[in-house]
């Protein structure tokens, strides 16, 4: 049981030193990292277009446009190592921003629901109040409408000279 | 005043009044006009001020400036400031046709900026492999931000100014959803520089 167990430890061990070495040594070519960079572009940019959705109905964007900066600035680096040749750099910089800018839009798209909810909510409610308040400053203009054509009549006669 | 005129008078009042309770929902509904809408670019020095700028630059110096962006824009803006490196002869911006410098980009800043609100960043930059010959300078390596670009840039001897004319200046470029694309937002800001041959000490 215990050689088992030891020999099965080994395996996980060697796979493990196996897969990191993998992922030392392999490399990057100019036309990954150009579809990398590619793809992190349209990505940030998709990213960007949700949270302006989300704003546009009256969500909170100020933690998504923060998020957005960090993104920026990592498809900023994408760029910089695309330029100085450093293909490997571009590629790893280009995926976390396209997968933060993945994290984001679909943060944004959450957001934008919630928003449009809240804001129904909010038309519902403010309509809902308006239409009472309304059909009450309705009644009681009718209302002091007739007082105040009481009071004119009332003042009016008031004014006709007596017989005695 | 008679009868009718309080009517018209009383009629007149209850319509102010609705207006008003019904304003909320309107709110809602109508969008007013707001104000011009425009997006700032701008360079500080050293100090975080508008003065001390670098102009005497030699190689391998490091210099320092903020480069900022201001949004107006009426939302959140998504822009990219290129920074571009010219001589005499190099293409500028133009102003009145709104169209970039055909100069390529050596570095670029993305700025995520919320409508009111502004984004900045630190520039340092230094210059390397720079030569003199003659009335000519050369510069062969730009630093930015600790990445080196090979600009191999060259610039005569301005007689008129007397110094070697290189101008870094900062193009603002907008995202356009419509475009899916950025578009040039015709604004650049740039720092004029004189690459100064170092001091030797004659023995």
């Amino acid at each position: 049981m215990l050689k088992r167990n030891y020999a099965l430890a080994c395996m996980l061990a060697l796979t493990l030193v196996f897969a990191l070495r993998l992922n030392v040594c392999f490399a990057f070519d100019q036309s990954q990292a150009q579809a990398a960079v590619a793809n992190a572009d349209g990505g940030l940019a998709s990213a960007y277009v949700a949270v302006v959705e989300a704003e546009q109905v009256g969500g909170n964007v100020t933690q998504l446009v923060a998020s957005l900066q960090v993104a920026g600035g990592l498809l900023d680096d994408a760029h910089d190592a695309y330029r100085l040749g450093d293909y490997d750099a571009a590629y790893s910089s280009a995926s976390n921003c396209s997968s933060d800018a993945f994290g984001i839009a679909s943060q944004a798209a959450n957001l934008k629901v919630q928003a449009e909810q809240a804001r129904s909510n909010a038309l519902f409610f403010t309509v809902a109040l308006s239409s009472v308040v309304l059909s009450v400053f309705f009644v009681l203009s009718l209302l002091g409408w007739r007082y105040l054509k009481n009071r004119y009549e009332k003042r009016v006669l008031g004014l006709r000279p007596e017989l005695r | 005043m008679n009868l009718g005129d309080c009517r018209l008078l009383y009629v007149l009042a209850c319509i102010g009044l609705a207006l008003i309770i019904v304003s909320p929902t309107l709110a809602m509904f109508v969008r007013l006009p707001g104000s011009e809408s425009f997006s700032e670019l701008w360079i500080l020095g050293p100090g975080h001020m508008a003065e001390g700028y670098p102009f005497n630059v030699g190689a391998n110096e490091a210099y320092k400036i903020y480069l900022g962006v201001g949004n107006h824009m009426g939302g959140s803006e998504y822009y990219v400031v290129y920074v571009k490196l010219r001589n005499q002869t190099g293409s500028l911006p133009d102003n009145v046709n709104e169209t970039p410098s055909s100069l390529p980009p050596l570095f670029e800043y993305r700025f995520f900026v919320r409508d009111q609100e502004t984004g900045e960043r630190q520039v340092l930059f230094s210059f390397g492999d720079v030569s003199f010959d003659g009335n000519t300078s050369r510069v062969q390596t730009l630093t930015l931000n600790g990445l080196s670009i090979n600009v191999n840039e060259s610039a005569a001897w301005d007689q008129t100014n007397s110094d070697f004319y290189y101008q870094l200046f900062f193009e603002l470029w907008l995202y356009n959803a419509a475009l899916s694309g950025f578009q040039y937002h015709n604004r650049f800001v740039g720092i004029r520089l004189n690459m100064t041959i170092p001091f030797q000490n004659p023995k």
